[in-house]
């Protein structure tokens, strides 16, 4: 792996460009000139495809499509360029398997392949959404904790300290990270699960100092957990990250590099977007430091990424990366409809046994595209477990009709989805039960993907 | 006659097509054949960039298409409006636009300005991490009508706050529409710090820049 100190380096001494240009002369004409490489098309019939000659030909075309654009600096306003010889060489050295984790509770990501019978790694919880008070954030890691199929959670982010909204890059973010690692950590020692590992710390952190203050060992967290370290859309970094990645590697903690690549914005349509969410790899490699890969593609519109454009791109980049390398990618999932409503459960299943068959492992989930607050539950993501462990070995083209009908059963509603209920209206605070509405709607989902064919294990 | 619609066409076209060289070589030809700049406007650089935006809506064109049909229709305003009496150009409106401080998120609010642009609104782009204070004070010389303002981040929807704070204490809230949107904002949200709306999408931006302004013109005293 390339070290912080060369990456700093090159991007003090790159080519010198303006952040306008970089989108308009730079990264768009080169994703057109790689997509005719590779002539990959969305098809709405074939949703999971499984052609492994149109999963190899984007993945050629998206490590040429790196060397040809790099990662653009917005401090230095230069480009961070690598080589074809140097892609190379970062994906053969990348970790193939990465334990996480303490005691226990500790497990090791190991990298899939399509169709592959091998367990996905379930990193489940909240995709970052917000919460509105520490009661709530406790009562719903706890929840995650007691998930036996996750094999790490990921926290909400708290909103408020002591009633206050937090800032970014301000006390309150430093006050906010630090109550994060706090309540993460006592909330999986409440359900006995001391050593799992939190693989987001953390969503309250946002600024490359709330990230340092509240990693001091006194707070609960571990090198043995996982931290995010950002790209920007698309393909950008910046100083910020870059102290990130730099603090993390000195501290011997595993990064995971978050990639949001936007369906519709500089990405273009599916097919560019899946060459660029594969490119991103590359660049989470070679300038992030990344142990681990978790891509959260968005539609332009609907944010979530259930649209049957969406689940072909996650498809097919999934499919690029799996086949091609030995890589620790994950998908986070983002559904339209919130919690305790079987639309949530329908788009949730469609995503995780895409991403699953096409060889990728899974984060989730962020309900209502995590936009409002306190709009999570444990009962989402203990279903997506539970889906991805039956997913399992599914050859795609069944995947593929089974994700087509739950497909058919959301889609008309996407643009105007039901929010759902805030975790206090559909879960007991104080028991982390679920209401008898939200059991009956997840025990009837799970029972219609049984009649459509998925063998379910847990 | 059919030489003019000829040119007027390849405007159009040039404008679809994100050429900006190509917009600004034939408003040249624009204005040494003495072709009414007004009426280039109108029938080629306006229809052209509404005709891209349409795309964008219905998803057939990408942001990409989008900013450089948008550079492209600047290009050839900037040549054609100082020829145009001032009290002829079309004007739909000016709106400032950045994401606010603390929040580099950009894309959001780059296909908000680029709609807006196509839309007939003379977009001013402050970029991200914007200060409060720099939002109002670009609104002042430019004499704004509207201020969009977008956070991608829970931690950074109160610099949405900040900016009708910082109106309210300046004494200039009622001077402008502001707007609000991006990830984490709702429609509760906007009610909450007193904004005149929240936009979901940018295409929604688009048509609740157009409503207030047009509820904005009804309540105005003549």
């Amino acid at each position: 792996m390339r070290s912080s100190l060369s990456v700093t380096k090159r991007a003090l001494t790159g080519p010198i460009c303006s952040e306008r240009d970089f989108d308009r002369k730079v990264f768009a004409p080169k994703l057109t000139e790689a997509l005719k490489q590779c002539e990959i098309k969305f098809d709405p019939a074939v949703l999971i495809p499984s052609e492994d000659s149109m999963a190899d030909d984007l993945f050629r075309a998206a490590m040429g499509f790196y060397a040809d654009v790099g990662t653009y600096c917005l401090d230095t306003e230069r480009i961070i360029k690598f080589d074809q010889d140097e892609i190379k060489e970062g994906l053969r050295n990348a970790p193939s398997q990465a334990r996480f984790g303490e005691e226990l509770d500790a497990g090791v990501l190991r990298p899939r392949q399509p169709e592959s019978k091998e367990p996905p790694w379930c990193f489940i919880g909240a995709g970052g959404a917000p919460v509105s008070s520490e009661e709530i954030f406790l009562s719903l890691v706890q929840g995650y904790g007691e998930i036996s199929l996750a094999d790490a959670i990921t926290t909400p982010e708290l909103t408020m300290v002591d009633g206050f909204p937090i800032r970014v890059k301000t006390p309150l973010e430093i006050f906010g990270s630090i109550r994060n690692a706090v309540l993460a950590r006592d909330a999986l020692r409440r359900v006995g699960r001391p050593g799992l590992p939190i693989m987001n710390a953390l969503a309250t952190a946002a600024s490359d100092t709330a990230l340092i203050a509240a990693m001091h060992p006194n707070y609960g967290l571990r090198p043995s957990d996982g931290y995010f370290v950002a790209t920007m859309a698309e393909l950008k970094t910046n100083y910020q990250l870059m102290n990130k990645s730099c603090v993390l590697t000195s501290q011997g903690a595993r990064i995971g590099t978050l990639a949001g690549c936007v369906m519709g914005g500089y990405c273009g349509g599916p097919e560019g977007t899946a060459l660029t969410v594969a490119a991103h790899h590359a660049h989470g490699i070679l300038v992030n430091q990344a142990t681990y890969h978790l891509n959260h593609p968005a539609h332009m519109k609907y944010i979530s990424n259930s649209s049957p454009e969406m689940l072909w791109l996650i498809s097919t980049y999934a499919q690029a990366i799996s086949r091609n390398t030995h890589l620790l990618s994950l998908n986070l999932n983002y559904t339209s409809a919130g919690p305790a409503t079987d639309m949530a459960l329908y788009e949730i299943a469609a995503q995780v046994i895409t991403a699953v068959v096409s060889g990728v492992s899974i984060e989730a989930v962020g309900l209502a595209r995590a936009v409002y607050v306190d709009h999570l539950t444990p009962i989402e993501p203990k279903f997506a477990a539970e889906v991805a462990h039956a997913a399992a070995g599914l050859k795609r083209t069944n995947a593929n009709e089974i994700v087509k009908t739950l497909v058919k059963k959301y889609v008309d509603k996407i643009p105007n989805p039901p929010p759902g209920q805030r975790y206090q209206d559909c879960f007991d605070a104080r028991t982390g039960k679920p209401s008898r509405e939200s059991l009956e709607i997840y025990t009837g989902v799970k029972k219609e993907l049984e009649n459509l064919g998925l063998a379910f294990k847990y | 006659m059919v030489q003019k619609q000829d040119l007027l066409e390849r405007l159009r076209a040039a404008v679809v097509a994100g050429d900006e060289t190509k917009v600004t070589e034939i408003v040249q030809e624009v204005i040494r054949d003495n072709v009414d700049p007004l009426e280039a406007l109108e029938k080629s650089l306006i229809p052209g960039i509404r005709e891209v935006g349409e795309k964008f809506e219905r998803m057939e064109v990408f942001l990409t298409s989008m900013m450089l049909s948008a550079d492209a229709m600047k290009a050839g305003m900037s040549l054609l409006l100082p020829r145009i009496p001032k009290d002829k150009i079309p004007r739909r409106g000016t709106v400032v636009a950045g994401t606010v401080k603390g929040d580099i998120h950009e894309i959001g609010k780059n296909v908000l300005a680029a709609l807006l642009t196509a839309n007939g609104f003379d977009v001013h782009d402050l970029g991200c991490d914007v200060q409060a204070s720099a939002f109002v004070r670009k609104a002042e010389e430019v004499n704004a009508d509207i201020i969009a303002a977008s956070a991608l981040m829970t931690t950074t929807l109160p610099g949405q706050k900040d900016i009708l704070d910082y109106l309210n204490s300046v004494g200039k809230r009622e001077k402008y529409v502001v707007i609000v949107g991006g990830g984490p904002t709702t429609a509760e949200w906007a009610e909450d710090i007193g904004a005149d709306g929240y936009a979901e999408t940018a295409v929604d931006g688009v048509k609740l820049a157009v409503r207030r302004l047009e509820e904005k013109s009804k309540t105005s005293v003549p």
